[in-house]
């Protein structure tokens, strides 16, 4: 299932976007690039994948403000560099790439931002994946846990065989950046459901609490909002090892977003949703009735959060209505409460307590 | 010999006032308060009297000021200035320094700068109180050879001088040669000397603003030596005293000028002592008083002082209407005018863009007054702080109160952030990289308090000031817009010049395909004509050099007549100017171009000669065609015919013979010299044709 192109595959993609440009001026018109619109008023559902994809909207760059022109000369500079890459061997990461921008003259990068939001806009446009490209991310994958055993391929080439439980220290199993299949096999497990955690502070509660090994799961933490690596793993295993997947992040706004990503694809990623998203993803909690019917110490919604919270009623990924339900009433409440509010009740709550409830509305517990 | 006749005819002119006790008692009013603003106070008079002298005697000063550390724990300084004024004949030194209230300018009706003459005695008096030390005086006057040296005292009860030391000495300068005239004050007092925004390097720096015509040299207690250049030779006009204005008297002040009246009838004493009186005014006023044309001033009643009162305001009537008085004459009033408080800003901040404004002068209660305003703006001045307020009343600095005064009112009132500065809800002090003065002349100045730091309400005044600001934030917004239209443009001719061939390369070399030819896109992406402008001082030849190019970016061919505005009118000559063209009118100069091919450019150049650093520093430029032109304002036919107009008025004026032929001459239209096949015109595609 694997997404990659080859080389070759990437260059002659990579060459329509510059040849769109060349055209122009050979037209005598402004150059441009032409890239899906990439915001939420241009995702929609696809029911053949069963994940949210960009749609038909169009945005045209073009040369004609200095801004969008700086932008197609940087591309032409991103394109030259990777064909580089590609020829030589090389990977680099995107700093790296920011960094070698600095001898691009007039293409250079103004920030690091510039320099990832143009290698999406790459992506989207060929097709291809960042890894076509030769580029990295610089954040690190996430820290899984569990009767989980994988096989990975280290520098040297060699596959070494992991058990996410009896072969890692408390840290668990790192997620490497690349966990396709020339760099990770699943081999088996001995697991009912894996569950994705929202930060490490509750990873480690869980573990400290032996919460794997009481009921049987796997245990990955997000980091906040998760990289590309951590959303693949997490489809990978749900998919070929067929095992449910719950999600238990903080109760604020951001937090259902991450869930969005995870489970419906994220809009930024929207054309690779298909290879990130896990359908199947369940929200666990903290959700809006949780905090009430917890009694969470919670905190007031601040503008910023009932602005984020009033998008999400129009984002096409929460148009079920359980979700509006729940944005609505957190929108009521005016509240939002953190995972860590359950330690209100003692450390071993929401183990003992709290879990194992939701988890019996899932029949997985 | 006349210099002498200055000096002594000034001395002659002081009156006395006995109200030394009265300090003593009252020194807060008088700006001895603290020890920081005691300093301030003793520069402010020090300069007030050398500048209202050298510019009665119409020398230009040249003013010095040292401030020394005696003892830091004691906070004794010493304050030595130095002038080149007329200095003071020895006899008239202690009269001139002995004595409170002593000075011309408190009963003359004129703009003078201390108005009230607290003045030096206060300095002398506060040294006296503060340190028991007497204030050192040498004083010079052009027709002797010697200076008079004198040590002069208070004796603040019996309000009278006493001096000390008294003798004569040749006035050596460190160069070897002499002093012609001049005064020099050395007093020690306790003070303290403070930096910043309320700072005698502060009062010296405005000051400097204010008085362009002044040199001033400044030595801080550090040695540091602070020098503030003169900007021009012109010195102020000389304002002529004035008698007062019926509308501006108070009871006293007419019960006293009354029963010291030597007239012999009240129709010649109203005519004599004030001014706006027509024989018929006098006339009226005495008979709504109901006082006789008769009577003797001397004897009038204190009933009759007051009908006569509400006779000159209006309040007792003839047929109905309150008696016509004319208003009093504005030529008492010494503005500063827009050409000097511009370089008089431009010195002491260094910035891009200063504009002016004086409004002309008009009368309120009697009293005539001017209001002048000036606003600096650009780099090296703090963008997120308010701006930086500049008061002056009859050229002083006002450095105290700033809240509480009609200037600051007037300033806060305006709705800046249509100008292009940063202000929130539209009041207050505005924020922005800027500067702004504003200058209030008048014969009577009215004050908060006698602390004489902050303008008292009047609305005309405000009125007045608030016209003269919009009308100033009118020129300021004009910059703005021009200067975002510049920045655009400039965008513009990178995206083309620089961003689009580097795209074309790139893309080709990517390819590996020839570098495609660029005009179609770059006429398509600018699709517009655009002229460029440039005003550059040249340091070699000491003329402003300006360019202007046009480049047409459609793929059209154009046609125009380009307009450029040059100070002619400040006596600036065109030089260099190789394209042509003719004179349109006064400060318009016009060049009619060949057709421009698309894709073509058009240079003009020409310098200015007979101007200053920073006199010129932005020309307008202009067309006249059918599509409009990027960087330049088509021309406003109507304004320029009022301005063919107003010179042909002007013309007229000077040469009466001559007035009934301009109007024909001028309406003759005159042949349009066609510009020579330019050499400066070229493609801008290399290689393209």
């Amino acid at each position: 299932m694997s997404r990659t192109h080859s080389n070759d595959e990437t260059k002659i993609a990579l060459h329509e976007v510059v040849a769109e440009m060349y055209d122009k001026i050979v037209k005598g018109e402004a150059p441009t690039m032409t890239l899906p619109v990439r915001t939420k008023t241009n995702i929609g559902f696809d029911e053949k994948l069963g994940v949210y994809k960009y749609g038909k909207k169009r945005s045209i760059r073009d040369a004609t403000s200095l801004g969008s022109a700086k932008q197609l000369l940087r591309a032409l500079h991103v394109v030259e560099f990777i064909e580089e890459m590609i020829d030589a061997g090389k990977s680099s990461t995107l700093r790296e790439m920011y960094y070698i921008s600095e001898a691009w003259g007039l293409g250079k990068f103004g920030s690091q931002n510039e320099s990832n939001n143009l290698a999406e806009d790459l992506e989207v446009v060929t097709k291809c994946l960042r890894e076509d490209f030769k580029l990295r991310p610089e954040e690190d994958g996430a820290r899984m846990i569990g009767n989980l055993t994988l096989r990975e391929r280290n520098r040297r080439g060699e596959w070494m065989r992991i058990n996410a439980r009896d072969d890692v220290g408390d840290s668990g199993y790192g997620v490497p950046y690349n966990v396709e299949e020339e760099k990770i096999e699943l081999l088996e497990h001995d697991i009912n459901f894996i569950m994705a955690i929202e930060t490490g502070g509750m990873f480690d509660r869980l573990i400290e609490n032996g919460f794997d090994e009481a009921y049987n799961c796997g245990l990955l933490h997000l980091k906040g909002q998760p990289a590309r690596s951590t959303r693949r793993i997490l489809k990978r295993m749900s998919e070929e090892w067929d095992l449910p997947v719950v999600v238990f992040l903080d109760g604020d706004p951001w937090s259902f977003r991450i869930f969005a990503s995870i489970a419906y694809g994220a809009i930024k990623t929207a054309h690779i949703s298909e290879y990130l998203a896990t359908p199947s993803a369940t929200y666990l909690g903290i959700t809006a009735d949780d905090i009430m019917a917890y009694d969470l110490p919670s905190d007031d919604l601040s503008p910023r959060d009932i602005e984020a919270l009033k998008a999400e009623l129009s984002d096409p990924r929460f148009a079920d209505p359980w979700w509006q339900e729940q944005i609505n009433m957190m929108l009521e409440l005016g509240k939002k409460a953190e995972q860590q509010s359950l330690a209100k009740y003692g450390l071993d709550f929401v183990t003992d307590t709290y879990l194992p409830e939701k988890l019996a509305d899932l029949g997985l517990a | 010999m006349r210099m002498a006749g200055t000096a002594e005819r000034m001395a002659k002119n002081q009156k006395q006032v006995a109200i030394s006790e009265f300090f003593e008692k009252n020194k807060h009013f008088l700006g001895f308060d603290s020890l920081t603003r005691s300093l301030i106070t003793a520069v402010k008079e020090a300069v007030d009297n050398s500048l209202d002298a050298c510019e009665e005697a119409r020398i230009l000063p040249e003013v010095r000021i040292q401030i020394t550390k005696i003892d830091d724990k004691k906070n004794i300084v010493e304050l030595k200035s130095e002038d080149n004024g007329p200095g003071i004949p020895q006899r008239s030194i202690e009269k001139v320094f002995g004595q409170l209230l002593f000075g011309s300018r408190f009963h003359a009706i004129r703009q003078s700068r201390g108005q009230q003459g607290i003045g030096i005695t206060g300095v002398v008096m506060y040294s006296q109180l503060t340190t028991g030390r007497k204030t050192h005086v040498r004083s010079k006057i052009a027709t002797e050879a010697s200076a008079a040296i004198v040590d002069i005292g208070l004796d603040t009860r019996k309000n009278k001088a006493t001096k000390s030391n008294e003798t004569r000495e040749i006035w050596e300068l460190e160069d070897g040669s002499f002093k012609e005239h001049g005064l020099e004050i050395t007093t020690r007092m306790k003070a303290k000397y403070q930096k910043g925004r309320q700072s005698v390097y502060q009062y010296l720096r405005m000051t400097s603003i204010v008085n362009p015509h002044a040199d001033i040299t400044f030595t801080d207690p550090e040695g540091q030596v602070h020098h503030w250049a003169r900007v021009t030779e012109r010195l102020p006009t000389k304002v002529e005293s004035i008698k007062p204005h019926p509308h501006g008297i108070h009871l006293g002040t007419l019960q006293r000028m009354c029963s010291e009246s030597t007239d012999s009838r009240m129709t010649v004493f109203l005519r004599n002592n004030f001014s706006g009186m027509s024989t018929r005014a006098a006339k009226e006023l005495l008979q709504v008083a109901e006082i006789s044309e008769k009577a003797k001033p001397k004897s009038l009643k204190p009933e009759q002082y007051r009908a006569l009162l509400e006779a000159f305001q209006g309040e007792r009537m003839l047929n109905n209407k309150p008696v016509k008085l004319l208003n009093p004459p504005t030529n008492c009033l010494s503005p500063i005018e827009e050409l000097l408080i511009k370089k008089g800003l431009s010195k002491t901040i260094d910035s891009r863009f200063v504009t002016t404004m004086t409004r002309a002068p008009t009368v309120t209660q009697g009293n005539p007054y001017q209001v002048e305003v000036g606003l600096i703006f650009g780099e090296g001045m703090l963008a997120d702080k308010p701006v930086e307020v500049l008061r002056f009343a009859n050229r002083v600095p006002l450095m105290y109160q700033q809240g509480g005064c009609l200037l600051t009112k007037a300033i806060e009132s305006v709705d800046w952030r249509q100008y292009g500065l940063d202000q929130a809800g539209g009041r207050g002090v505005p924020k922005g990289p800027a500067a702004i003065l504003v200058h209030l002349a008048s014969t009577n100045v009215q004050f908060t308090s006698e602390a004489k730091e902050a303008l008292a309400d009047n609305s005309e005044v405000m009125d007045e000031t608030r016209k003269a600001l919009l009308e100033m934030g009118r020129g300021l917004r004009k910059h703005l817009e021009k200067k975002k239209k510049m920045a655009k443009t400039q965008e513009k001719f990178e995206l083309v010049n620089d961003i689009i061939p580097a795209i074309a390369q790139k893309s080709a070399e990517i390819l590996g395909r020839p570098i495609p030819e660029l005009s179609g896109s770059i006429t398509k992406i600018m699709s517009a004509v655009i002229a460029e402008s440039e005003t550059l001082w040249n340091k070699e030849t000491k003329q402003t050099d300006i360019s202007i190019t046009l480049f047409n970016y459609t793929s059209r061919a154009r046609s125009y007549t380009l307009l450029a505005s040059w100070p002619e009118r400040e006596g600036a000559t065109m030089e260099n100017n190789n394209t042509g063209g003719r004179k349109e009118a006064t400060g318009v100069w016009a060049w009619k171009l060949e057709t421009l091919d698309p894709g073509q450019t058009y240079v003009i150049k020409f310098s200015l000669a007979g101007l200053e650093k920073g006199d010129w520093t932005d020309t307008d430029v202009f067309f006249r065609g059918s599509q409009d032109v990027i960087g330049a304002t088509k021309m406003d036919e109507k304004l320029l015919e009022e301005i063919r107009r107003q010179e042909a008025a002007a013309n007229g004026d000077e040469e009466e013979e001559a007035a009934d032929e301009i109007p024909i001459e001028e309406s003759k239209p005159l042949p349009a010299p066609e510009v020579p096949p330019p050499n400066g015109q070229q493609t801008l595609f290399g290689g393209g044709e």
